[in-house]
């Protein structure tokens, strides 16, 4: 027969075990008996009567298989098909099963005293015929119990985290950290709850301690100090006071949000995810900051302990308002030396909020930490929330003027070639609007000039004629074809095309 | 239309006028005038060149003070210069 034949048969053959094992307990032969055992056996024993039935019934087996022939006819095919078939299924079930069952055999004749395994492997005999049936039987019942517990897929274990150490780790840290260097400039997200916290908080000790002044230095260090604190997930009960008098100081400081996401997040490569992770950051940071306020009042004095933190939350706090401003420069430094003295708490409260608020869920902090703790979960719940309701009736009207101004502003930047400061844009973007206004009032006048209510382009060229633009030498066109682009150039100008026609029409 | 180019400075510029934007401001300041279709672009290329001229101003301002960077003062004086220059 084909393996697949036997395969088949060796299927039916398991069903009518089945059968038979439930329905016939009466008829009382050791291939029954085997049966039964087999399929009211515990899992470790499925492969343990292996090596035991082996050698036993093997020879019983085989004459049970014989008196069987004359019983049924579904009986009558087992013994038939036993001889050939097993073997088959047999083999190629111990070839699928090779390893489990060699480890398998091995245990049990560990456990009964037996050799060790090489007896389920390849006998032809009866031997291998009553394990083959043995397996057969067997796996169906318990598909799973059999294979080994090594190999099945397990859900990936999260570790607990031990808040109390964890806090006590941070309480180490903040002592042993030099005053606060700096803002935080980096905005890196809070993204990956990093299990590993202990190697990641001591190795970001050193480097926060550097007061350093430049921002690439407070950058990078607060890159590992937020790692090391990124990695302190669970730690949701964060001492860190959020005191309400440092977060009214705190509050005056631009930067720090990012810098605070990036103590959470922790890790590696943070930069690219800061954007979005700002943001988002922000909304928490401002939620979570207003519970804190509440909470924090209590706490403030005790939090001395982590400077870095501080400064990162009170820039954190700063950047609220100014959730683009990643750059650190300008802002930063005034916020270094503010941040310092104002809320090491708030910084290390900040992580921990963060962190809660990732984990969401209330942890039994040591005592400063629950207050703060309450005040956590509903962070981020309110964290969903829209952030600040909006005058309905102001907003149209600054959000599209802004973006056209910054439209402007923009090709300022790229005209000027050079770095430009954020106030300077601004300063830009007010330029513009006064001669917006100015030009207005020239059109006005000109097509009022011209007895007319609708401002056309002999209006705009008189304008730039007096503004010095267009002179005898430069005419309009000129000036429209150096800084137009075709599709505006060809409505502007008039040109011959076939047919003896001129686009535009005049 | 080509909304943005990379130009050698690795910035992508919208070489696109924001029409409607001009035109509602117009409409906001003087709503009993009306902007014809065309000279909708000449505004946009007066800005054009305005920006141009203060952009060179605030340039050269900033390397007088040996500047590597703009600040909002250069900008400020900038501004003064080209808006009284410019006063039609």
């Amino acid at each position: 027969m084909t393996a697949r034949h036997c395969s088949h048969r060796a299927r039916s053959i398991d069903r009518l075990a089945h059968v038979q094992a439930s329905g016939h307990l009466e008829e009382q032969t050791p291939r029954t008996l085997l049966k039964n055992i087999l399929l009211t056996a515990p899992e470790s024993s499925i492969l343990m009567p292996e090596s035991v039935v082996k050698p036993v019934p093997a020879p019983q087996v085989v004459q049970a298989s014989r008196q069987e022939s004359g019983r049924g006819s579904l009986e009558l095919q087992l013994p038939e098909l036993e001889p050939p078939t097993t073997l088959a299924p047999g083999l190629l079930a111990l070839g699928r099963r090779k390893q489990r069952l060699r480890l398998s055999v091995f245990q049990q004749g560990v456990d009964l005293g037996l050799p060790p395994s090489q007896e389920p492997h390849g006998n032809a005999d009866a031997s291998s015929l009553t394990s083959s049936l043995n397996l057969t039987f067997a796996t169906p019942l318990q598909p799973q119990s059999v294979k080994r517990p090594g190999l099945a897929r397990r859900p990936p274990t999260r570790r607990a985290v031990d808040v109390g150490t964890f806090l006590q780790d941070l309480r180490d840290t903040s002592l042993a950290l030099a005053p606060p260097d700096t803002v935080l400039e980096d905005t890196q997200p809070f993204s990956q709850p990093l299990v590993g916290r202990s190697p990641s908080v001591h190795h970001s000790l050193p480097c926060p301690s550097h007061s350093g002044a430049k921002d690439v230095e407070r950058a990078a260090s607060r890159r590992t100090w937020s790692s090391g604190l990124g990695l302190q997930n669970n730690g949701a009960g964060k001492p860190a006071p959020f005191l309400a008098g440092k977060v009214e100081e705190v509050g005056a400081l631009a930067m720090g949000f990012p810098n605070i996401s990036s103590n959470i997040s922790g890790e590696d490569v943070i930069e690219p995810l800061q954007n979005g992770v700002g943001e988002e950051a922000e909304e928490r940071m401002e939620e979570s900051l207003r519970e804190v306020e509440k909470a924090a009042e209590a706490q403030g004095s005790a939090r001395a302990e982590e400077p870095e933190g501080h400064i990162e939350v009170t820039e954190a706090e700063g950047s609220w308002g100014a959730v683009e401003a990643k750059e650190p420069e300008g802002s930063s430094g005034d916020e270094d030396t503010s941040g310092r003295t104002a809320s090491p708490e708030l910084a290390s409260s900040t992580p921990e909020f963060l962190r809660a608020r990732r984990l969401q869920f209330l942890e039994t902090a040591p005592p400063p930490s629950t207050a703060v703790l309450p005040s956590e979960p509903p962070e981020p719940l309110s964290a969903r929330l829209p952030p600040k309701p909006r005058i309905p009736g102001s907003r149209p009207r600054q959000d599209p003027y802004k973006t056209g101004l910054n439209h402007y502003a923009k090709l300022f930047s790229f005209y000027a070639k050079m770095p430009m400061e954020k106030k300077a844009v601004e300063m830009v973007e007010k330029c513009l609007d006064k001669y917006f206004q100015h030009l207005c009032d020239d059109l006005e006048v000109f097509a009022a000039h011209a007895g007319r209510k609708t401002v056309r382009p002999e209006d705009l060229e008189l304008l730039m004629r007096r503004q010095g633009l267009v002179t005898d030498q430069v005419s309009l066109h000129v000036l429209v074809e150096r800084h137009l682009p075709l599709e505006y150039r060809q409505q502007l100008i008039p040109c011959a095309f076939s047919g003896n026609t001129v686009f535009p029409a005049q | 239309m080509a909304l943005s180019t990379t130009v050698s400075q690795r910035k992508l510029i919208k070489r696109k006028a924001p029409r409607g934007f001009l035109k509602r401001v117009f409409k906001q300041r003087k709503p009993h005038l009306r902007l014809e279709t065309n000279s909708d672009l000449l505004v946009h290329l007066n800005c054009l060149l305005l920006v141009h001229r203060l952009a060179e101003e605030a340039r050269t301002n900033a390397c007088e003070n040996k500047c590597g960077v703009i600040k909002k003062e250069h900008v400020l004086a900038a501004a003064k210069v080209i808006l009284k220059k410019s006063r039609g």
